[in-house]
C-alpha cells in the first residue's frame, strides 16, 4: 500500500532545545493514524512540519509524495488542517470566513459546507468570536473537512466537543477513511484514538516509543473479567484461572454458594472460555481492553529507563 | 487553470473588507479634524492678532510646531492639518494596521491555519501589505477632497498641484510607519514590537523634526526625519519634493519585501 505521510529521523530544535529527537513513523493511505502522548510531547511540532508552519531542524519528511518545504500552495491545497488551538476572533460569521478559507484552500463541492455545519450542529450566520469553544471547533472541522481533502491533518479534534457531536466527528472519520482519505490525528486521550484509528504511535518526550496497530493493541491489552459460578467452590475456581496464560490479580468478591471473582486478563480469550466452559456460569462480564492500561504502561517503560 | 474571479487576492479581500469598520472610522477623524481646524483659518491664521500671537511665543515654540509659517493659507493647512493632527490620526491608523497585519496575526493565532492553506507566506505579506496601501491611499484622497471643497470657502488658497503632492507625502509618511509596523511584526511574530516599530518611525521623525529645527548644530538630525524629508519645504505652500516621496514610498516598499523575506524564513508560531 502507498504511504501518505513519512518522517524520518525528523528533528526539530528551538534555539538549543531540541522538542523531536529523531521521529520515524509512516502513515498507509486510507488509513487513520493516530498519535497520543502526553502534552508537549511533540504532537502539535510534528503536525506544524508536515504543513511546513515549522520547519524541521534535521531528517526527512514526506507528505503525499512530496517534501512540505517544496510542496508549496499546491500541496497544502490536498491537505486539511485543524490546529490544536483554533483562534477566529474576526467580526465576521461562520459562513463568510468559511467562504475565505473555501477561497485558499482546494475546490468545495456545492453544498458541502451546509452539509457539514448542519451534520454538526453549527449556525453559521453568528459571528465567530461570540461562538463558543465548541462551535468555534465545529468551523475548524468543517474548514479542514470542506474540500475532501487528500489529507486530513487533525489536532487535537474533539477538544471542547461534546458527546453527541464527538460521534458525529468519527461517522465523518469513517466516510473520510471510506472515500480513500488518510487521516492524522492527535489526542491526548487514548479513548478517542482507539476508536478511530487504524494505527497508533504513541510520542512521548519527543520521541516516538511505539507505533502498534489498534488491533494489536486490543491483544496485548488488559481486559478485566469478572464471573459468577455456581455449584464450585472458590479454590477449585482460582485454581482454574490459574491455568489461563496471562490471567492474574484474581480476586474473590464472594463465596457463599456462588463465587463470584474478578481478574484481569492479558492475552488471548480462546483459552480462557475454555477453562470457564468447566464451570456453571451464572455471569459474566469482559470487558471491552482497556487500551489506556496498556500505553501508560508504555509512557512509564521504556524512554524511563534509557535517559 | 481557470479561477474563478472572485477568488483572486483572497487575502487583500479579506484584510481590506475586515477592517473596512476601522477604515470607516479614521476616515471619520480625518474629515472632522479637517473641518474643524480648516474653515478657522480666516479668523486664526489670517489674522494679525494671531501673528502678533505667534510672534509672542518663544522662537523654538513655534518652529517645532511649524508655526512659522500659520499665517498664509498653505503654511496654516500645512502646520495644522498635515503636520500635526492629520499626522497623528495617519500614524496611529498606519501604524496598528501594520502591527496587525502580520505579527498581529501570527500573535493571536490565526496566522498559522491561513498558512497551512494554499498561499505562500511571501503572496500573504504582499497582500496585506497592498491592503494597507489601498487603505492609506483612499484616507489619502479623502483628504485632498476635503481640503479641496474647503479651499473656497476658507479663503485657504491652496494651489491644487500643491496639495496633490502633499497628499503623496502625507500618505508616504503613513506608509512608511505603516510598513515599519507590518515589517518588525513580520519578523518578530510580534505585534507588540510592530507597534513600537512604527511609533518610533512617527514619533522620532517628528521629535528630530522639532529639535534639528532649532539650531544649525543639530540641523543633521532632519536628514534622518522622514518626517523632515516630507514636509521641510512646506510642500502645500511650495510644491512637493518629489525626491523625498520617492525615498518615502521607496522605503516603505523595501520594509514590505524585507518582511516578505523575513516570514518566509522562519518558523511560524513557535
Amino acid at each position: 500500500m502507498a504511504i501518505a505521510v513519512s518522517a524520518r529521523s525528523l528533528t526539530k530544535s528551538f534555539g538549543r532545545r531540541e522538542v523531536l529527537h529523531g521521529v520515524d513513523f509512516e502513515v498507509q493511505a486510507g488509513s487513520v493514524f493516530g498519535v497520543i502522548g502526553p502534552n508537549a510531547a511533540g504532537k502539535t511540532t510534528t503536525m506544524r512540519c508536515l504543513l511546513d508552519i515549522i520547519r524541521p531542524t534535521g531528517g526527512e519528511v514526506r507528505v503525499l509524495g512530496v517534501d512540505p518545504r517544496t510542496g508549496g500552495p499546491e500541496l497544502r491545497r490536498r491537505i486539511g488542517y485543524l490546529p490544536g488551538e483554533l483562534f477566529l476572533e474576526g467580526r465576521v460569521t461562520g459562513r463568510k470566513l468559511l467562504s475565505h478559507y473555501q477561497a485558499i484552500s482546494g475546490p468545495v463541492p456545492p453544498g458541502r459546507i451546509d452539509e457539514l455545519a448542519q451534520r454538526l450542529g453549527l449556525d453559521l450566520d453568528r459571528h465567530t468570536r461570540k461562538l463558543s469553544k465548541g462551535n468555534k471547533q465545529k468551523l475548524g472541522l468543517v474548514q479542514a473537512f470542506m474540500h475532501q481533502p487528500e489529507l486530513l491533518v487533525l489536532d487535537e479534534p474533539t477538544s471542547g466537543l461534546d458527546p453527541l457531536v464527538q460521534q458525529e466527528f468519527h461517522s465523518m472519520l469513517r466516510e473520510a477513511r471510506q472515500r480513500g482519505q488518510t487521516v492524522f490525528l492527535s489526542s491526548h486521550v487514548l479513548s478517542e484514538v482507539q476508536q478511530t484509528a487504524d494505527t497508533v504511535a504513541i510520542l512521548r518526550g519527543g520521541r516516538i516509543i511505539a507505533v502498534e496497530s489498534v488491533a494489536g493493541l486490543r491483544e496485548g491489552a488488559v481486559r478485566h473479567l469478572r464471573f459468577t459460578a455456581t455449584g464450585t467452590a472458590a479454590a477449585d475456581a482460582v485454581a482454574l484461572l490459574g491455568t489461563v496464560p496471562g490471567a492474574g490479580n484474581v480476586e474473590v468478591l464472594e463465596s457463599n454458594g456462588t463465587v463470584t471473582l474478578s481478574a484481569v486478563l492479558e492475552g488471548p480469550i480462546q483459552p480462557l472460555l475454555q477453562a470457564l466452559g468447566r464451570l456453571e456460569l451464572t455471569d459474566l462480564v469482559l470487558e471491552e481492553p482497556d487500551l489506556e492500561e496498556s500505553v501508560l504502561k508504555m509512557y512509564a517503560g521504556p524512554g524511563e529507563g534509557v535517559r | 487553470m481557470r479561477q474563478p474571479v472572485r477568488t483572486r487576492l483572497p487575502l487583500f479581500r479579506r484584510a481590506f473588507v475586515d477592517s473596512w469598520r476601522s477604515t470607516l472610522a479614521w476616515a471619520a477623524g480625518l474629515a472632522a479634524a479637517a473641518f474643524l481646524y480648516l474653515p478657522l483659518y480666516p479668523s486664526i491664521g489670517g489674522s494679525e492678532q494671531m501673528q502678533e500671537m505667534v510672534n509672542a511665543l518663544p522662537a523654538e515654540m513655534t518652529r517645532a510646531l511649524n508655526y512659522d509659517q500659520i499665517a498664509s493659507g498653505p503654511g496654516y493647512t500645512q502646520a495644522t492639518l498635515f503636520g500635526l493632527i492629520g499626522f497623528l490620526l495617519l500614524s496611529i491608523a498606519t501604524v496598528a494596521w501594520g502591527a496587525a497585519a502580520v505579527g498581529g496575526d501570527e500573535e493571536s493565532g490565526q496566522l498559522e491555519l491561513t498558512l497551512a492553506h494554499g498561499v505562500r507566506r511571501v503572496q500573504v505579506v504582499l497582500e496585506r501589505a497592498l491592503a494597507l496601501l489601498l487603505r492609506v491611499l483612499l484616507l489619502a484622497a479623502l483628504v485632498f477632497v476635503v481640503i479641496s471643497l474647503l479651499n473656497g470657502p476658507s479663503q485657504l488658497d491652496i494651489d491644487a498641484g500643491n496639495l496633490f503632492g502633499a497628499v503623496v507625502l502625507f500618505s508616504g509618511l503613513g506608509l512608511l510607519s505603516g510598513s515599519a509596523a507590518l515589517c518588525l511584526g513580520a519578523v518578530t511574530g510580534r505585534r507588540t514590537y510592530g507597534l513600537a516599530a512604527g511609533a518610533a518611525v512617527a514619533v522620532l521623525g517628528y521629535v528630530f523634526n522639532a529639535v534639528g529645527r532649532q539650531s544649525p548644530d543639530v540641523d543633521w538630525l532632519l536628514s534622518l526625519s522622514p518626517y523632515h524629508w516630507a514636509y521641510g519645504n512646506s510642500p502645500v505652500a511650495n510644491g512637493a519634493d518629489w525626491a523625498a516621496a520617492g525615498w518615502l514610498w521607496g522605503l516603505s516598499a523595501a520594509l514590505v519585501a524585507l518582511a516578505a523575506v523575513a516570514l518566509e524564513r522562519r518558523d511560524v508560531g513557535a
